[in-house]
Parts: C-alpha cells; structure tokens; sequence
C-alpha cells in the first residue's frame, strides 16, 4: 500500500511532532501548514491519506476537506480537532471525513485512526474489484451478441453463395463439382416439385432423393405440396428464406434455414429451383446458451444486495434491477436524480458523468432519498458500457447502503469524543473537590467560618455535578426499556415542579406553576420524563442565573392538554441562544457551558421525549428567553377524559 | 507590596481555589471568567503571574495567550497553564503545565520560582 501521508496544521510543533511519530510507523510523510499549501501538495503527491487541523489561515480543514474529497472521493481525511471546536469535528464527519482525533494527538487513537483510513480504502478496492466482475460478465454478454450477428452473416453468405449458384446454373458441368462440396443440403427442383439434383451432403444425410417430392423431407406445414419453399419459390418467382424442420434418412429431425432461388429461362421463367438447406442445431444452441446466460445475468442483477441501474448521457434510467425498484419509485426514462434524490438537476459530482467524460470507474457518496422517506448513505460505482466501436454509450451505476456502517461509525467516534470529554471533566471535577476541601480544612484551621460555608458550598456544588455526570452516563450507556405507566398529569407535574422548586428560590428566581385541571392520566415511564423535564428546568434555571443584565427572573412551568397531546411548556427570560446554538442543541456533547455542562442533558432529554412518540419544540432569542414546548401523546386519553 | 496573580478560569470553584492558595502565601490576586474578560483585566490589573485554563467556553486558552503575546505592554507577563487538558503545544513559552487535579504546595513552589 502507498504509506504517503499528507500533514496539514498551522502549528509548526505540531507539525513536528506528528511528522516523528508518523515517520516511525512508517509513513513517508508531506507537510503543510495552510489547506491552500496542503492542496498543492495534495495535487503532485496524491497521498491516500491526509490528517489535517480544522483550524487555521487561509483555508481551513473544512474547506480543505471538502476540495479533497471533491477532487478525489478515494482519500481518506482525518481531522484533527482542539477541544473547543467538537462540533466543527462532528460536521466534518458529514463532510466524509473518516475519523478524527482530538488534541493533544495520542498516538495510539491516532494510530487507531489510520488503521481505519487503510480499512476504508482497501474495502473499497474490494468492492472496485467487485464491480470490475460485473463489467467483465457485460463484455462476455457483448461477445455473445457478436456470435450471434456473426450467425447472421452466415446466412447472408450463403444468400450470396445462393446468386453465384444461379450464375453457376448456365454451366451444369462446372457447377456440379462446387454443387457436392457444399456443406449445406442442396438441392435443385423442377416445376413439378421433383427433386433433380442434390449434393453429395444431401445424399448422405438425407438420402438419394432424386425423383422425389420436393416437400418430402420437410415436416409440419412445410412439408406440403403447396407451402414447401421450392413450391412458394415456384410460385412467387422470389428467393426465400425460412426455417423448417427436416427428417434425416436416420430418423430424427434437426432445425434448418431453407434458402431458395429461382433459376430462369432466357423467357424470364422459373425454370428450377435452388434450395439450400443448413442445418441450424449448432445456431440454436448457441442461441439457448445466449439466453441462459442474459437471464443469469438478470438474476445477478436483480439479485445483488445493490441498487444497479443503466443510463445514458442525460441521466435516464434506462434498466434498474429488483432492489431499486422496490426501494424506489422508478420510472423508466426518468432522471437518476429525480428519483434517487428528488432533485431537479444533475448533482453536483455526479460520477455516471465522469465516467461518461473519461469512461473510468468512478465512486462517491451520497445521501440517498427512498420511498420509505428516510435517508440512506450509499456509495457508488459507475462503470462504462462500450458499444462495438469501443464509444461509451451507457453507464452503469450499482449503489450499495452504508447507512449502517455510516451510523456505527458515527457511534464509534461519539464514543471516543465522550470519553474524552468525561474524562477532562472528572479531572475538572476532582480538582474542583480539591478546592473545596482545602477552604473547609483552612478555615477551620483559621476559625475563619465565612471560608468554611464557602468550601463546604462548593463541596456541595461539586457533588451536585458529579452526581448529574454519573447519572447522566449511566443513562446514555444503557439503551433502556420504557417502563410505561398510567400517570396522573397533574400529580407528575407537581412532583416535577416540588423537586427543583428550592434550587430555583435558592437563586432568587420566581417559579410560577400553570397547570390545567383536567389533565388526566398518560402512559408513559414518570421516572425518565421526570428526569428530562427537570433538565430543561435547569437549563432555564442556568440561562437565568448567567444572565446578569437583567434585575430579576421568572420561570413559567406550564402544562397544558392539546387535542391528543400533554404539553409542558418552560419558559424562561435568561440569557437566549443566537441560532447555531438552537440547531446544535440536542446533538451529543454540545454545551455552552464549559465546564459546567457535561452535553449530555439535553441530548439524553430529547431522546426520552422521542421514546414516548413526543417532541420538544424550541422557540429562543438571544437576551429574550427560551421556552421549551414538549409534546407527549396522551395514547390513553379515551379512558380518561370526560 | 504584594505581587499579584490573575487567575483565568470559567469554573468559580476552582477561582475560589485558587484564590485562597494564593492569597494564604502572601499574593494579591484578581481573576475573570473567560478570556474576553482576562485581557481587559489583564490591562487594568497589570499582574504579575496569570494562571490559565485551557479550555473555556467561546474562547479557547490559546487563543487568549495569541493576543496577549501581541500587547507589547503585557506580553512578558508568565504563565502557568493549569488545566484537566494534558496538552503543551498550544502555550508554547508557559512557566510550567499544571494538571488538574493539581497540588497546591507544588503550584506555590513554581509560583515562588517564577516571582518570588
């Protein structure tokens, strides 16, 4: 395997020590220090893998990552990431980075991550080498279709073998000696259907038919005075050709082409007829094994766990097989990106139009839309189909689903981004304890007892942490089961508001309490809705207390039933989020909060809600408040209400 | 007069913590909750050690230590990273790297090395 390795980081130590480690694994390594260098590097080395920083001047990893990708699908991105830029990270997975590793660069999650890098690639020439079968499989198909014209030629050779006879007719004497070597049954007839001459192949074969009828040998309809090709030659002056079944002297029958040709007089009478008969066993054969092989061909087409279509170079769809059609609605003729992405235009990058460009394999991924309406990740491979003349006149695409790969990838690299996210939290943690103790333990050395409140204050805060840290990874370590229940709306939302109402006072903040009378009672698990709530309360409680500009605060907590829904809505005036913060605030290990925020809250939150076929909405501006509506399905409301 | 340390961390735990070390050995102290805030208080307080956390909210710790480096008026100023982040390339010329959970006697034993 190529062990080029392209470095991409604005920080020269960096740069440095990565470029040791990587050298002694054993890497020829390139380095850059902006993405603009990095691509021309990229464009005279073309190394299959590039480990690049997201952050830096001129042009970031990002933007670098997707001109490479662009420009070659083939090479695998690694990101490297600062601990401030996670969500930056997280997109770039989107962006079809393979992996990333965080700073400082542990060199065996980095080792980790080329190990998956070189996965990646040689999985992919698996799969090319897959579709170069395929490509093979056309080509014999192409080969067999040339047999056949080939056959047909044959035909067309003896018709002009047919004129040259007639030529030859004039001169009985020369002709005969041509006449027995024929490898054909040939035979000459008079107007009165009578045999008058065959060669020595018709003899052997068919018998010493001389004097017979003309229609002797043939069966079926054929094998008539009035529909045998001498008598329709007879008849119509014109040559023919047609297929018929005839009865060798042995027995058993074989399929022939007839060809006949009319021999005239100097009046322009016909006064004999050439019949040449050929045997057509061989030609059907071919023809049996032609089909066998078209329909194995269908079935592998049909049959392979990929979406496989055939375009041309307006992108139509001109045969898809089984997979595609269940998977999508296809119409033949449509457009590919019609139906695979419901768009209105070619996509950008589209690889069935390089391929028609440079008639190479191509690939790339893409997000796929199917009926079902939810969102596939397939990668592509397109191949050329050449006609005769070697032109490209179709393509073939065949798709094969990665979603699931894409989603335990994601899984994977969450996984180490929370581990190390919790374990610089721990420490934080730990070191936070530290301080606590050593104001409790000086204090009282002091008999200073303000510093001891204070300590043991932060002692308590800590704990408090800690204890939502460890709760919250327990929850997210364990896919749990919802244990559902009855609950009485009301007495939950009580319970709800009784459990965080001194922590609001505690700040100097109002609680004020909302609830309907007839709630009646849901199904849903209390203990884990309970949990969710009281997250989105400290939330709001967190955007209060942070928000310093204004004198004083109130949380609304209301619940309220909605046609076949419960809804809670919180509200609060604190801080408010600008946009991005809304859009990235129920993904895995977003916070805003530093230190205090583990980013599991909300995400753990939001996927409670959903659990419970429920939703939470989010209305927010920066230095206005946030309320949260969250939606829970009231599935037992007929039992319950009125 | 006391010499004085400015200690930058989100987390007003480990401000309070750090605060009474220091303020027990004998040192002034002042402190900010990010790093916006630690260069305005670097300018008016014109301390003489500042302590700094790597990892904050909206900024990072380097980044902080970019600009500063920039100031001529305070970029000699030392610096002592303390922080759960076992990282050393993004302060290049740090007094010394603190891990964090940290012990106080030792962070004081490099605080007198540097300033007395």
């Amino acid at each position: 395997m190529d062990k080029k390795i392209l470095l991409v980081d604005d920080e020269e130590g960096i740069r440095k020590v990565l470029s040791i480690s990587l050298s002694d694994i054993g890497y020829q390594v390139f380095t850059a220090e902006n993405g603009e260098d990095a691509l021309k590097i990229f464009h005279t080395e073309n190394p299959p893998i590039v480990l690049t920083d997201i952050k830096m001047p001129v042009m970031d990893g990002i933007e670098l990552l997707r001109k490479i990708k662009d420009e070659n699908p083939d090479t695998e991105v690694i990101m490297i990431s600062g601990h401030g830029d996670m969500d930056l990270a997280i997109k770039s997975l989107k962006y079809q980075a393979i992996d990333f590793v965080t700073k400082p660069i542990n060199d065996d999650i980095l080792e980790i991550a080329l190990g998956r890098a070189h996965e990646k690639i040689l999985m992919r020439q698996k799969l090319r080498e897959y579709t170069e079968n395929l490509e093979a499989l056309v080509q014999e198909k192409s080969a067999q279709l040339l047999e056949v014209e080939r056959q047909v030629a044959v035909g067309q050779a003896v018709e002009g073998l047919t004129s040259m006879l007639r030529n030859l007719a004039g001169d009985l004497e020369g002709g005969l000696t041509y006449f027995n070597e024929l490898p054909c049954f040939v035979s000459i007839h008079n107007p009165k259907l009578e045999i008058v001459a065959v060669n020595q192949l018709y003899k052997e074969r068919l018998g010493d038919k001389v004097g017979s009828s003309s229609w002797e040998v043939y069966q079926g309809k054929t094998g008539t005075p009035s529909r045998c090709p001498s008598a329709v030659t007879f008849k119509t002056g014109k040559g023919q050709r047609t297929k018929a079944n005839i009865k060798y002297a042995g027995g058993q029958e074989a399929p022939v082409i007839v060809h006949t040709a009319p021999i005239r007089n100097q009046a322009s009478e016909v006064e004999l007829v050439v019949e040449i008969s050929a045997d057509i066993t061989e030609v059907k054969r071919l023809q049996e094994e032609l089909h066998q092989t078209q329909q194995r061909y269908q079935q592998l087409f049909d049959e392979v766990p990929c979406y496989i279509s055939l375009q041309d170079r307006q992108f139509r769809l001109l045969a898809t097989n089984r997979q595609f059609n269940d998977d999508f609605d296809v119409e033949l003729g449509a457009h590919c990106y019609e139906v695979y992405k419901h768009r209105d235009e070619p996509c950008p990058n589209c690889p069935v139009a390089k391929t028609f460009e440079d008639g190479r394999l191509h690939q790339t991924e893409m997000v796929v839309t199917p009926k079902s309406g939810e969102q596939h990740n397939v990668l592509i491979w397109t191949a050329p189909i050449r006609n005769a003349a070697g032109e490209i006149t179709r393509v073939m695409e065949m798709s094969t689903d990665i979603t699931q790969i894409r989603q335990l990838q994601d899984h994977l690299s969450s996984l180490g981004l929370k581990i190390s996210s919790i374990s610089h939290g721990i420490k934080s943690l730990l070191a936070g304890l530290d301080g606590g103790i050593y104001l409790v333990e000086s204090g009282l050395a002091k008999e200073d007892s303000e510093r001891v409140k204070e300590g043991w204050d932060a002692v308590k805060t800590i704990v408090d942490r800690i204890r939502k840290l460890v709760l919250n990874i327990l929850f997210f370590a364990k896919e749990r089961e919802l244990k559902r229940e009855p609950t009485d709306v009301l007495n939950f939302a009580y319970d709800v508001a009784a459990s965080i109402e001194s922590k609001i006072k505690a700040e100097g903040i109002v609680l004020e309490c909302d609830f309907a009378d007839a709630l009646g009672e849901v199904k849903m698990d209390a203990g884990v809705v309970r949990l969710a709530l009281i997250n989105i309360l400290e939330n709001a409680l967190d955007a209060c207390v942070e928000d310093t500009a204004k004198k004083s605060h109130k949380i609304v907590f209301s619940v309220k039933p909605d046609d076949k829904k419960i809804v809670f809505e919180i509200r609060d005036d604190g801080t408010g989020m600008d946009r991005e913060t809304r859009e990235s605030l129920f993904t895995l290990f977003f916070s805003s909060k530093g230190n205090k925020g583990t980013g599991l809250g909300l995400f753990i939150a939001n996927k409670v809600i959903e659990q419970h076929g429920g939703k939470i909405k989010l209305d927010s501006k920066p230095n206005r408040g946030t309320n949260f509506k969250i939606n829970i399905p009231n599935n037992i409301q007929a039992k319950n209400v009125i | 007069m006391p010499k004085k340390i400015l200690i930058i961390d989100d987390d007003p735990v480990i401000v309070k913590y750090l605060k009474a070390v220091f303020s027990d050995n004998g040192y002034a102290t002042c402190s900010a909750g990010s790093s916006m805030e630690g260069l305005e208080v670097v300018k008016k307080e014109k301390p003489d050690l500042i302590c700094l956390d790597i990892q904050m909210p909206d900024e990072w710790g380097p980044r902080f230590y970019r600009k500063l480096r920039k100031d001529k008026e305070v970029k000699d100023i030392p610096i002592i990273v303390v922080s759960g982040i076992d990282g050393d390339h993004a302060v290049k010329d740090a007094v010394a790297f603190v891990k964090k959970p940290f012990d106080p006697e030792k962070l004081i034993g490099i605080v007198k090395n540097t300033i007395g």
